[in-house]
């Protein structure tokens, strides 16, 4: 092999595409040329660097939307027996990897058609997209709070400079749903503050940011498919709380929201 | 999509096993439509909308590497809404993330070295930009390449040599120094 050859091969030898007979040449005429080694080390750095380069993980969302797709489809096609119902989520989807955003998708669904009031509009569906998303993230993550504390003396300072409002924080263990912690996430483009709550088995994830009107409104209370979420104004603040719990447990939880008193307010 | 036959309504057969074949590669998918597209938003349609593509062709697929199978699709996804809409993303946007400021001192820390090349390998036309994304980061194999972007082999080694000539290149004028090997970077 002359050098111009071995120029050319430095990147089929690098890529792996080059056959063991070659590959023998390949080496032996490395050894004679300097040149094509410096050639061979630099393709091997540029390849690395590259190599490495972060990959971003898929955004839960896309995740959920694309699990909404495939359960519309999938359930359209379903054969139309009477009272059939809708095919279930462990029917299609056996792995639990897939639950919750099997879950996530379902509630989507049924907010898409017209359920919980204000929601059904374009933007009331972003939203609880949004909204289920984070709870996806909640639920189904090893850490589910930032900052992980019962006591609300730590939780509340926790949020001063990570987002623009002080949101109240109660411990509602006495009403049955201890503290776990709070996270921040974002929702319709801004930093919002959510607490998370635990019930027995079950997390609730509360989203709260000041509300534009001062009046309280009462929650409005929905489920589907095990998800049930809520949304309600209360003491100057927008409320929006998405659990797996029942929905009575759910107005329960609304319940001790309102009427945790405290120096908090 | 070229040289596919039509879409059959897919089943609840089809989906489930859309489910384990196509959809461990969402992962793959997403990361080369966010270096296609270079916007995370655009991304996550192009994203969604191909994988809805795939399942919509997927009685086509007939065995073999799925992953090089769904990234043609994203490709082409990708090129199709790139037509109906405005056009690319403006690279200064994507540019001015980047600190084109050579920095000494900084440029040898890896996470500012990563930031450069990711910069870099953002700046370049898609034409080198998909070849090296797929050779170097999806580690695709030449055939596999030639597969997802429709070219002969050949043209394929070629055009990844120019792609990896010119990022070594314009890698070198970011970091505004030594002129010599990449491996001093």
């Amino acid at each position: 092999m002359d050098c111009a050859t071995c120029e050319t091969m430095v990147d089929v030898y690098l890529d792996g595409e080059m056959s063991a007979t070659d590959c023998v040449a390949f080496e032996r005429a490395l050894e004679l040329c300097p040149e094509c080694r410096q050639r061979l080390e630099d393709a091997r750095a540029l390849s690395g660097l590259l190599h490495d380069l972060p990959a971003e993980p898929v955004p839960d969302l896309l995740r959920a939307r694309i699990e909404r797709e495939l359960r519309s489809i999938a359930g359209k096609s379903q054969p139309v027996v009477p009272a059939a119902r809708p095919v279930a989520a462990t029917t299609i989807l056996p792995r639990p990897s897939m639950r919750w955003a099997a879950m996530a998708a379902s509630l989507i669904v049924a907010v898409s058609i017209g359920w919980l009031g204000g929601m059904s509009s374009m933007q009331g569906r972003r939203d609880a997209d949004e909204l289920t998303a984070g709870f996806v993230r909640v639920a189904s993550s090893d850490h589910p709070v930032d900052v992980v504390s019962s006591d609300r003396h730590t939780v509340k300072p926790w949020f001063a400079g990570k987002i623009s409002y002080s949101p109240p924080v109660r411990d509602l263990t006495t009403g049955g749903f201890p503290l776990l912690g709070g996270r921040v996430d974002i929702f319709d483009g801004r930093k919002v503050a959510v607490l998370v709550y635990s019930h027995g088995q079950h997390k609730v994830a509360l989203t709260l940011w000041p509300a534009g009107s001062d009046s309280d409104s009462p929650a409005d209370v929905a489920q589907r498919d095990g998800f049930v979420l809520a949304q309600w104004r209360h003491g100057g603040f927008e409320m929006r709380a998405v659990s797996d719990m029942e929905p009575a447990e759910m107005s329960a939880f609304v319940k001790a929201v309102n009427t945790a008193e405290g120096p908090d307010r | 999509m070229d040289g596919m036959s039509n879409t059959l309504e897919p089943d609840g057969d089809t989906v489930e096993r859309f489910r384990s074949v196509m959809l461990p590669h969402l992962d793959a998918a997403y990361g080369f439509a966010r270096w296609l597209t270079r916007d995370p938003v655009q991304a996550q349609d192009v994203a969604q909308e191909a994988m809805l593509r795939a399942l919509r062709y997927f009685h086509a697929f007939r065995g073999g590497e799925a992953r090089p199978w769904l990234l043609r699709i994203v490709r082409n996804t990708w090129h199709d809404m790139r037509q109906r809409q405005a056009g690319e993303q403006p690279l200064d946007v994507v540019e001015n993330k980047a600190d084109d400021r050579p920095d000494p001192e900084q440029s040898v820390m890896a996470v500012d070295r990563r930031r450069h090349v990711a910069a870099a390998l953002a700046a370049l036309p898609a034409e080198a930009r998909e070849i090296l994304v797929l050779r170097e980061i999806e580690d695709f194999t030449y055939k596999e390449i030639a597969a997802v972007l429709d070219l002969p082999i050949g043209t394929v080694m070629s055009r990844l040599a120019r792609a990896r000539e010119k990022l070594a290149g314009d890698l070198k004028g970011r970091l505004g120094r030594r002129d010599h090997g990449l491996r001093d970077l």
